[in-house]
């Protein structure tokens, strides 16, 4: 016990007197978070809350263009700006005028509804109408339906699925004036022929109601992925496992300067030294978590991010972050145990961390790779731990929803001792 | 009372996996209790070879070596309790101070804390270390760190010290002291000191008997003077270079 201890004493005193092993493990966690979570707020914001800038120049100032306007003005991923051009106003110049908006990036997406619109829309539903009380046949009719032609002009750099909304809303909205004004001709032209006095309008109200909610915990109403969420155990993760440098690094410090054969002098097995050193790690790892959750619960609520929910299951949290900090500094010891330089150790342990960690959606959310992407994800350490994360931030759950994790995250450390292990044995023979 | 040697080795052999010749070839030789015994040869003479093997760095690939009467092959652990290591690098931890690092030793073996502070601070004191004991080895001089590296070995004041070329690189003055605290810790302590060396004229007066080895095997091996007399020359340097030759070696 006392060769752990003084190990682990010797190791942080190591740590205070490195001032780059001391940035990377704390100074590092706390930027990322601070710098991703702004970033992707914005993008998570514009998923989430109002913000898609739309012009809307409504000619038609009739029933048509004002059901269109209304039901953009309730959209909540809209944010709607009018014009009502008068009379004298020409068609053209105005479509020239959104595209000119929309290409300077002023709007995401014109929409401009023609003159007479709604006018057209009664016309045509009357002829209709009228085809089909005096026996006629559409098709044989000789003046055609006058087409309405409603322009949707879209920036090129907007994402497909805002302009999909969008454009959903609007075939939405026009489909329900087309309804009402159809029931509204076709009710007077029975009313007419039997004689009747009355008339019918269609309830403002719609027949479907849509109930839309996000499947979360009960315990946690309301709470949907945010940036904050997201980024937290993500860069917490990250910075966990990217202790990897310092490790390595550390351990083959001691080879290169003699430590390593010397301690293997001293009485006692190798595995209390290295005991010491996972423990002490094993700390730092827990402190640089302990590090960024506060960040998330504390500081960046005060620069107007959401703020870090951590769910209720601390059991399970501790059990996981356990199990990470076991994860990450078995790797580091298994690349401290292969290579032979701290360079060689810096470049691999760097550049495996940043793969797997962009293969297990910490730097992209993994519900928008591609299905080919999220099924490579899982051979990520990395992606073990967010989903064990997630799991408990965001749907609530605990042990029994992530000891698969755990035990994944568990093995992967048995077996990077077990390499380390081999490698040691391999260089001192 | 005539004791036991306290180190005795049979016909030690040893092969690495990735040579074709043996870099001990039948070794044997006993230390007896409270020598200072030298252990002389050119380099790649086998001579770190058979200190690794001394300290449990290195398995033997055939033959015997009992210290203080234990076998390394079965009580390796119960040996390095009673052994003190001073290796040829400087083996500390250059970002912490001597004091720290000296703690570290301290710990690794076993000493309780009531006593170790105390211990490093008065060897420390005699080693001629002031307020610069708290400073970092990197800032320290070649000799400063030899010292530091060699009370590493010494501060668990163990029955047996082995010092591989425990003064390389270091002025004459703090080669000379280091050797008088050795020469003085060996009949305070009645400690064995197995040291390696290329100082011919230091082991002639700093050990009690020496073996020099060349190619594996033990060429000669007594007390300094009579191998002197012995090979009719007038220096252990003359009979270095008698018996092992001036051919350079690498």
């Amino acid at each position: 016990m006392q060769r752990i201890v003084a190990t682990l004493i010797k190791e942080v005193q190591l740590l205070l007197k490195d001032r780059t092993g001391f940035v990377i493990l704390f100074v590092m966690p706390v930027l990322l978070v601070l710098i991703m979570t702004l970033i992707q707020n914005q993008a998570y914001k514009s998923l989430n809350e109002a913000g898609v800038p739309v012009l809307f120049i409504n000619f038609d100032n009739d029933s048509l263009g004002t059901a269109i306007e209304r039901g953009f003005e309730q959209n909540p991923i809209c944010k709607l700006q009018v014009y009502h051009p008068d009379s004298t106003a020409n068609f053209e110049e105005r479509v020239a005028f959104a595209k000119k908006e929309v290409l300077q990036g002023t709007y995401l997406v014109a929409l401009i509804v023609p003159p007479g619109a709604s006018q057209m829309l009664r016309e045509d539903v009357e002829r209709m109408m009228d085809g089909f009380m005096n026996g006629d046949s559409l098709v044989v009719e000789e003046k055609p339906l006058e087409q309405i032609h409603i322009e949707i002009i879209t920036d090129p750099v907007a994402r497909k699925s805002f302009v999909m909304a969008i454009t959903s809303g609007l075939r939405e909205l026009v489909a329900s004036v087309k309804t009402r004004v159809l029931f509204q001709i076709m009710t007077q032209k029975m009313s007419s022929l039997i004689g009747a006095d009355t008339s019918l309008e269609l309830p403002e109200s719609d027949f479907f109601v849509f109930n839309e909610s996000a499947a979360v915990s009960d315990s946690q109403p309301g709470l949907i992925p945010n940036a904050t969420q997201h980024n937290v155990p993500a860069w917490a993760i990250f910075s966990i496992f990217f202790m990897v440098l310092p490790l390595a690094s550390s351990m083959i410090n001691e080879r290169i300067t003699g430590m390593h054969a010397r301690m293997m002098t001293f009485p006692g097995s190798y595995l209390s030294i290295i005991s010491g050193k996972i423990i002490a790690y094993i700390i730092i790892a827990n402190i640089q978590f302990l590090l960024v959750i506060s960040m998330g619960k504390f500081v960046l609520p005060l620069l107007g991010m959401p703020m870090l929910h951590l769910g209720d299951q601390w059991l399970a949290l501790v059990a996981l972050t356990f199990s990470v900090s076991l994860a990450a500094v078995s790797y580091g010891l298994m690349v401290g145990s292969i290579f032979n330089t701290q360079q060689q150790s810096a470049v691999f342990g760097g550049i495996s961390i940043l793969i797997l960690s962009a293969l297990g959606g910490i730097w992209v959310p993994l519900n928008i790779m591609p299905a080919t992407m999220q099924q490579i994800a899982n051979i990520s350490p990395l992606n073990w731990a967010l989903k064990g994360y997630y799991e408990i931030f965001i749907r609530g759950g605990g042990w029994l929803q992530i000891k698969w994790e755990v035990m994944k995250l568990v093995l992967f450390f048995a077996g990077n001792l077990l390499f380390a292990a081999y490698f040691q044995k391999l260089k001192r023979n | 009372m005539i004791l036991p040697p306290i180190i005795t080795v049979s016909q030690l052999y040893k092969r690495y996996p990735s040579s074709a010749t043996d870099a001990l070839k039948g070794i044997d030789l006993e230390v007896g209790h409270g020598e200072i015994f030298g252990l002389l040869g050119p380099n790649a003479a086998g001579k770190t070879t058979f200190f690794s093997i001394l300290c449990g760095l290195v398995k033997p690939t055939s033959g015997t070596v009992y210290i203080d009467g234990k076998s390394i092959e079965n009580d390796m652990e119960a040996i390095k309790k009673k052994m003190g290591v001073v290796p040829q690098d400087i083996a500390l931890y250059p970002t912490l101070s001597g004091r720290d690092n000296l703690l570290f030793f301290g710990r690794m073996y076993g000493l309780k804390p009531s006593e170790l502070k105390p211990r490093v601070d008065a060897l420390l004191d005699l080693f001629g270390f002031d307020e610069n004991r708290n400073q970092a080895v990197n800032k320290y001089s070649g000799g400063m760190k030899r010292r530091i590296n060699l009370l590493g070995g010494m501060l668990h004041e163990p029955n047996i010290l082995l010092l591989d070329e425990p003064t390389v690189g270091v002025d004459v003055q703090s080669r000379r002291a280091m050797m008088e605290h050795l020469k003085d810790w060996n009949e305070n302590k009645e400690s064995t000191i197995i040291y390696t060396s290329h100082h011919m004229e230091q082991a002639q007066q700093f050990c009690h008997k020496v073996a020099i080895v060349d190619e594996g095997i033990i060429v000669a091996k007594g007390k300094p003077n009579e191998l002197i007399k012995e090979h009719d020359c007038n220096s252990l340097e003359e009979v270095f270079i008698k018996l092992t030759g001036k051919k350079l070696r690498d």
